[in-house]
Order: C-alpha cells, then structure tokens, then sequence
C-alpha cells in the first residue's frame, strides 16, 4: 500500500468518524412520532402540586401547548429542566400554553423535584400508574410533544430540550398556516 | 431472583473477556503457551456465563416479572407466549445482550473448532474477540443494562410494541446479529494474519466459510426485515431505502465482494491486502449499522435511544475499533503482498475484479447517501433526506452491470483464454439473451431498466445452464456407465461450493426480476368505498364485502371482507384489518395480501370517511419472486457451506 492509499483510507475513516462525532454532538434528535399530525390524546389527572385541582390538556384548546413529559427519576430532565423555566417564560411573551405529566413517580418524589430544581410556573399533571404516558407512545424520559390549538400533535421530541429549541423547531411550526396543518413536519 | 443471578453471570462475564484479551496477549509476546490456554478456557467460560444470563432475561419473560424494569417496558399479562420468549430482543437493552451472547458463542466456537488448526493466529484472535466482547458488555452492564430492576413493581407491563408482534419481526433482529456477528470471527482472523505477518492455507478456508454462514444470515435477515415492512407496514412496498436499512445493507455489499474476491486469493494468491480491506470494511460496517441504530444519530423508524451516552460510548468504542483496524491495515499489509499481477483482461479474475468494483462502489454510494443528511445537517442545520429516486438512480444501473457480469463470470477460465474459445463460450448466453429482449417486447415491457434486466436476466440464466450442460457432458464422457442424474448429482456433490454458488445466483436472478417488477410495474389505486361498492385493479374485480369486528388475545380489530374475483381463478376472500392493541392507543393496518405466482393482490384498510372507508389498494407484480429468490439463495449458501468439512476431512 502507498502513501496516498493509506492516507486516503485513514482520511476517509477519520472523517466519517468525525462526522459522527458532530452529529451526535449538536443533533437535536426529533424522532418522527407516529402520533405526529394526528389528534392528541386527551387526559384529565389530578395536579402534582394540588391533589384537589385537575390538570388537562382540554383546559387549553385554542391555544398551543407544550406537553413535556418528565419524572424525578429521571437524570436528563434535570439537565432540561432550565430551560423548561426559560422556555414557561417565553411562553407568556408568545401566548402559549406548557403542561407537564410527571410519571412513573411518587408524589413526594415529584414535589421535591420542583423544589430542588425551580418551579416551573405552570401545572404538572400526577401520573403514577403511567396511563397517560402510554396512551401518548412515550419511550423514555423526557419527552416533549407540541400540539396546535386545533388540538393536532405537530412535534414529539424525544431526550432533553435545549436552549434555542423553541425558536428553532416550535416557532417556526407557529408561523405556518394552519392550514397546512396535518402530517407535513415531524 | 433469575435477575440477579443472570447480572452477576453478566459481571462475571466481563472479568473473563478481559482475561481473555491480556492473557494470550501476554503469553504471545512472552511466548507462554499456557497463558493461551488461559484465553480459550476464559472464552468458553464466557460463553457459558453470558448463556446463563440471557436465559435468566428470557425467564423473567416467561415469568412476567415485572420488578424487572426492561420486562416491564417489553411485555405485559396478555402478551402471547411467542413473542413473551422473543420479547427479549424487543429492545434497545436486551437486543445488545442478545449481540453481546451471539459474539460470545462464536468465540467459544472458534476456539474450540480452530484452536489446533490455526496455532500462530490464535492467540491474536482470542484478544482481537475479546475486546470486541469487552466493549460490547461494557456498553451491557454500565450504559443499557437489562437487569436492572424496577420499584414500585407495576401490576402489568407497557407491553411490546405491536408492529414488533410479529413472526417476522420476530426473526429478522436474531438472523441480521447472527450475520452482524459472524463477521467478527473473519474479522478477527484477518486482524491476527496482519499482526502476525501470515496468511496461509487455512485462512481462506476458515474465513471463508464463517463468512458464508454470515452472509447468509446477514441476507436471510435483511430478507426477513423486507418480508416484514411488505406485510406490516402497509405501505405496499418493502424496501424504503432508510439509514437502517442502508446499514445492513452496506456490509452486505462488502461481504459479496470479499466472497468472490477470495476465490481468487485461494487460486493465484492475488488481492490478498484487498481481501483483508473487504473484511475489515465488512466488520466495521456493521459496527456502523450497530451505532445508527444504538446511538439515534440518525433519526430514522428504528432508531429510539434517548440516552446521548450510549451514542457517545459506542463512538468511542467504534472508533478506537475502526482506526485501530484500518491503521494496521495500511501498515502491516505490505508483509502480506503477494507477488502475481494481473494479466489480460479477459480471465476470470479480472471478471471478479469487475464484480468487486461494482460491489464496492454500490457500498459506496450508499454510504454517501446515508451520511449526506447527516453531513448537510451537522455543517448547515438544515434537514434533508436522501430517498429512493437517489439510489434507483445510481443503484439500479450497478445492479445491471452484476448481472451482467454474473453472466460472463462463470464461464471464464481463469488466467489466460483464447478469443476462440470466449466467442464459444458466449453464444449461449448471448443468444438466451437476445431471447430475453425478444420476450422484453413481448410482454410490452415498456421501460428501458426493465427490457435490460430482462435481457441480462436470462444472459445470467443460459450462461450458468450451458456451464452446467458443458460440465455435465465432460463427466458423462469420463464415467459412461453412469446414468445421467447420478452423473448430476454427483458433479454438484463433488462441487457444493461452485453449484451452491449457481444456485446463490439463480436466487439473484428470481430476484431481480422480482425488483424490476414490483419496482416498475406496481398499480395503486385509493378509494373511499362503502359495504356492498365495487372496484377494479388490473385483472382484479373486487367487491367490498362486509365490515365486522374480531378480536384475540390482547387487540380488536375493524375487518373488511374483499372478494376479488378474476378470469380464469376462482373468487378469493381478503380481509384487511386494522387492529387496536391493548394499551396502545394507535391503530395499526393489517394488508391482506393474495398471492399468485404473476402478482400479489394487497389490500389495506384506511379510516372511516363519512359512511365508507379509505381503502387502498396495490397490484404488486412479481413481489413473491424476491421471497423465493431469498429462499433459493439461503438454500445455496447451504449447499456451498457443505463443502469446507469434505476439504478438511481429505486432508487430515
């Protein structure tokens, strides 16, 4: 083998390798949700916070919601979790609604995560036995689905959400026409 | 407590497989064969070890216990018996355990079958498969681990997901590792020649037919996850040209190229450093299918891991593989050189030469479509997707060019022919080939792709009959009494690997008409229809019968009843279904699909629209083709498989 060969072979293995290392590095990782451009879900469970009080997502039709799915046990959405705080802000300024479902967990467990981590200033809905993250597919945690105010889900993304992810995924859902609505993005 | 017992098997496991890689190192540099000895029984022990602890998740299966967090996400009460027992490799954890165990087993295997006849490789390829292990239960036990267990215990499990609860899908995870895999043991082979300098007889014969049996798995997977989107799916098609699928797709590729190619190194010890490259290629590629999968970094229907860690570990791992491999490659190969050129172009060798360039560069163009999105998307932030129009571009006319070479190929001889004896040896198949065209406009074959593959199709076929006739009338001519199927069945005994090979090839034939045919040739049609309308498609009167409900085990499902009559066959009954699982919210389509030898009738059930249903509806020509000719492959592979054993029977 010359050296020509071997440094185009061992330049294309480096590359590709490279390549790979960028991609996992900065990927934000929207997988294509079955439940994309369908009609969400719809679910009523009491509040993490008030036993008392109901959280559902009917509560908000009309608007677009952001459902993020989330448990304490869970090492990502503590790294998200920021930028779920950042994210309930942006949210006032642009008119939209955030709901979270903590599952899998204890109430205590739960209440003890917002109290570490920061409250994120809208209602959690309590979901010990799972019902409601079975009925949405949900994998893993986090998990994150954007659903428009004609009560279609137009985004599921799975792993933790990032800084800049709202301007860069959900804003621009919002300015297409609504129209346009079902099955076009993912 | 199976569990645990199956974790600390697991554990116990790992400290073996990196005994198995220092200990014959050790004893190579140091020149202690008892430190060899090590490595084996720490190989064998492994594999014992990592059965126990596949069995223990395959138990917890059975038992329904859900205290362990992996069942309880995979399985639920009312999940049949079959898929509970295959539910293990329903996932991301216990399909790494279940590759984990299969690399196991094929270590233990070849240092139980080779240990005496490959005395100088040994040892380096105990440590080349004892890193791979290392690293695969590594990524098992600290960033996928199936035994962890879960608390509160649930009183049922999240079930498996239903489009894999089906036979299909059931095999093709198994079949594409058990391929994935097998290439490991080559792998480590040729890594063990490069090391050590050497690369004699036994080599090939042991390379070769461990790549054999992977590649035929390796196919029948790919088959069986074809099969499977075509009855599953609904989408009437089988092939989506998705990074996954391009991911088995690539070493396959490569391992074609390496089977011919090393017919050539076993004759006139040439492209030895080539054969090595295609091996290492091949190893490194399915490593590459592993991390697309295992990592999401390509997102895509199969990818689901939502962990960066795993991507990041695989990464690492693979990268200290595959520079490791190359870098040894490009450094050590010189020693291996041999010393034949080429000459002429008019050979067999230069035929597999050809072959080899075409394999190649279809893996090429493959593996440039899969990265492109990745590349584009990395650089720019910008989301495309590279789909069919691509690959039929540049992959149907490599596809041409095989065939046609499958056609000459076989009836080269190797080193020198005369121009004589090649315009003999090429009537044949040039005159089935003009046979083919005739029939191309017969069967007003209108597409210039499809009249060629006809063409080539029937090159291939006369080339590989008239190699047969002219085989079987030389040894007819040397054994007179014998009376003609004896004479057959004795030339393709006394030859498995060459007759084996033909039939390989008569499988790619059958399929290859059967991709031009549903490619080219499929008929869709969407209509809303109501309980009593009729339709038609190509020959197909169909008339949409009823609508009821069925239920199972853990679904119910909508049901249409379709009678689709035709001339000349009697009415068939089709019911497409489209079925709701138990704690699964969505519906999932069931194609009904009538089969005939010409076509398949597939139909699929839509959503209700106003009073009638979406239904829609594809003519599927020559689809059952592709089945048949995966069958006739995977039944050559056999065939040729039969014959290292007689080689070395004759020789001890």
């Amino acid at each position: 083998m010359n050296t020509a060969t071997k440094a185009i072979l061992l330049g294309v293995v480096i590359g590709i390798l490279a390549l790979f290392a960028r991609g996992l590095g900065n990927n934000p990782r929207h997988i294509p949700s079955p439940l994309t451009g369908r009609p969400a879900m719809p679910f009523e469970a009491p509040s993490l916070k008030d036993p008392q009080k109901m959280v559902s997502l009917r509560a908000h039709e009309g608007r677009w919601v952001v459902l993020n799915f989330w448990g304490s046990w869970c090492a990502s959405c503590v790294r998200e979790h920021p930028y779920l705080i950042t994210l309930s802000r942006i949210a006032q300024a642009k008119d939209f609604a955030m709901v979270g479902v903590d599952f899998r967990d204890t109430r205590e467990g739960g209440r003890r995560f917002l109290q570490r981590h920061g409250d994120t200033g809208y209602a959690h809905a309590f979901d010990p036995d799972q019902r409601i993250a079975i009925d949405w597919g949900v994998y893993g945690a986090p998990e994150t689905f954007v659903i428009d105010p004609k009560g279609i889900v137009r985004l599921k993304h799975a792993g933790p959400l990032y800084p800049g992810w709202f301007e860069q995924r959900m804003a621009p859902l919002m300015s297409v026409s609504q129209s346009q609505a079902a099955g076009v993005t993912q | 407590m199976w569990i645990e017992t199956g974790h600390f098997a697991a554990i116990l496991a790992l400290v073996l497989a990196l005994t198995q890689t220092t200990a014959p190192l050790a004893g190579a540099l140091l020149g202690k064969p008892a430190w060899i000895r090590v490595g084996r029984h720490a190989a064998i022990a492994a594999f014992l070890l990592l059965t126990l602890s596949t069995a223990s998740l395959v138990i917890s299966f059975m038992t329904h216990d859900f205290s362990v967090r992996y069942v309880a996400g995979h399985a639920s009460l009312n999940l049949p018996v079959f898929y509970l027992a295959t539910a293990m490799w329903g996932g991301h954890e216990g399909s790494l355990l279940l590759w984990t165990w299969l690399l196991s087993t094929f270590t233990a295997v070849s240092a139980w079958r080779h240990w005496k006849s490959h005395p100088i490789s040994m040892p380096w390829i105990l440590v080349i498969l004892g890193a791979v292990l290392v690293g695969f239960l590594m990524l098992v036990l600290f960033l996928s681990s199936p035994f962890e267990r879960l608390f509160p215990v649930p009183m049922d499990g999240r079930d498996l997901n239903p489009l894999l609860q089906d036979p299909g899908m059931v095999f093709h995870p198994p079949f594409l590792y058990l391929g994935y895999v097998g290439f490991a043991v080559p792998y480590a082979f040729s890594m063990a020649a490069l090391i050590t300098g050497k690369a004699g007889e036994e080599w090939i014969l042991a390379t070769r037919r461990w790549s054999l049996f992977a590649w035929g798995m390796l196919t029948t997977g790919i088959i069986l996850g074809a099969y499977w989107a075509y009855y599953e799916l609904g989408w009437g098609g089988y092939w989506a040209w998705d990074p996954v699928e391009n991911a088995s797709f690539m070493p396959w590729l490569t391992a074609t190229a390496f089977l011919h190619s090393v017919m050539v190194q076993e004759r006139l010890k040439m492209f030895k450093i080539w054969n090595l490259f295609l091996i290492v290629a091949t190893f490194a590629l399915s490593l590459l299918g592993t991390f697309l999968v295992r990592s999401g970094v390509l997102s895509s229907v199969h990818a689901f891991a939502n962990d960066p860690g795993r991507g990041v570990y695989i990464l690492g791992f693979m990268s200290v593989m595959l520079l490791f491999s190359f870098g040894l490659l490009a450094f050590r190969s010189e020693k291996l050189k041999g010393s034949i050129s080429m000459k002429g172009m008019v050979n067999r060798e230069s035929a597999f030469l050809f072959n080899n360039l075409f394999l190649v560069v279809g893996m090429i163009t493959v593996l440039l479509g899969t990265l492109y999105p990745l590349a584009v998307e990395t650089l720019s932030d910008a989301k495309v997707t590279v789909g069919a129009p691509y690959y039929n571009k540049v992959f149907i006319p490599i596809m041409l060019g095989l065939l046609l070479l499958m056609g000459i190929g076989p009836r080269l001889a190797w080193r020198r022919m005369s121009s004589d004896r090649l315009r003999r040896a090429l009537v044949g198949p040039l005159v089935g080939g003009v046979v083919g065209l005739v029939a191309a406009f017969g069967l007003e074959v209108n597409h210039p792709y499809g009249v060629a593959t006809l063409g080539l199709i029937a090159f291939a076929l006369f080339s590989h009959i008239s190699e047969i006739g002219m085989a079987l009338k030389a040894r007819r001519k040397r054994f007179d009494q014998e009376s003609g199927p004896v004479s057959a069945w004795r030339l393709v005994t006394r030859n498995k690997r060459r007759y084996g090979g033909f039939l390989v090839h008569l499988g790619v034939v059958l399929m290859a008409a059967g991709f031009i045919g549903s490619g080219l040739f499929q008929e869709e049609r969407n209509v809303v229809l109501k309980v009593g309308d009729r339709t038609s498609i190509g020959q197909w009167q169909l008339t949409f019968d009823s609508l009821g409900k069925v239920s199972r085990q853990n679904w119910v499902a909508d049901q249409g009843t379709f009678i689709a009559s035709r001339a000349g066959g009697a009415p068939v009954v089709l019911t497409p279904q489209k079925r709701i699982y138990e704690r699964h919210a969505q519906p999932m389509t069931e194609a009904a699909i009538h089969a005939i030898w010409q076509e398949d009738l597939y139909i699929v059930l839509g959503d209700s629209v106003g009073e009638g249903w979406s239904v829609r509806i594809y003519r599927n020509p020559l689809v059952s083709w592709v089945w048949w000719g995966a069958a006739v492959m995977g039944f050559g592979v056999m065939v040729a498989m039969g014959q290292g054993r007689r080689l070395r029977r004759r020789k001890g």
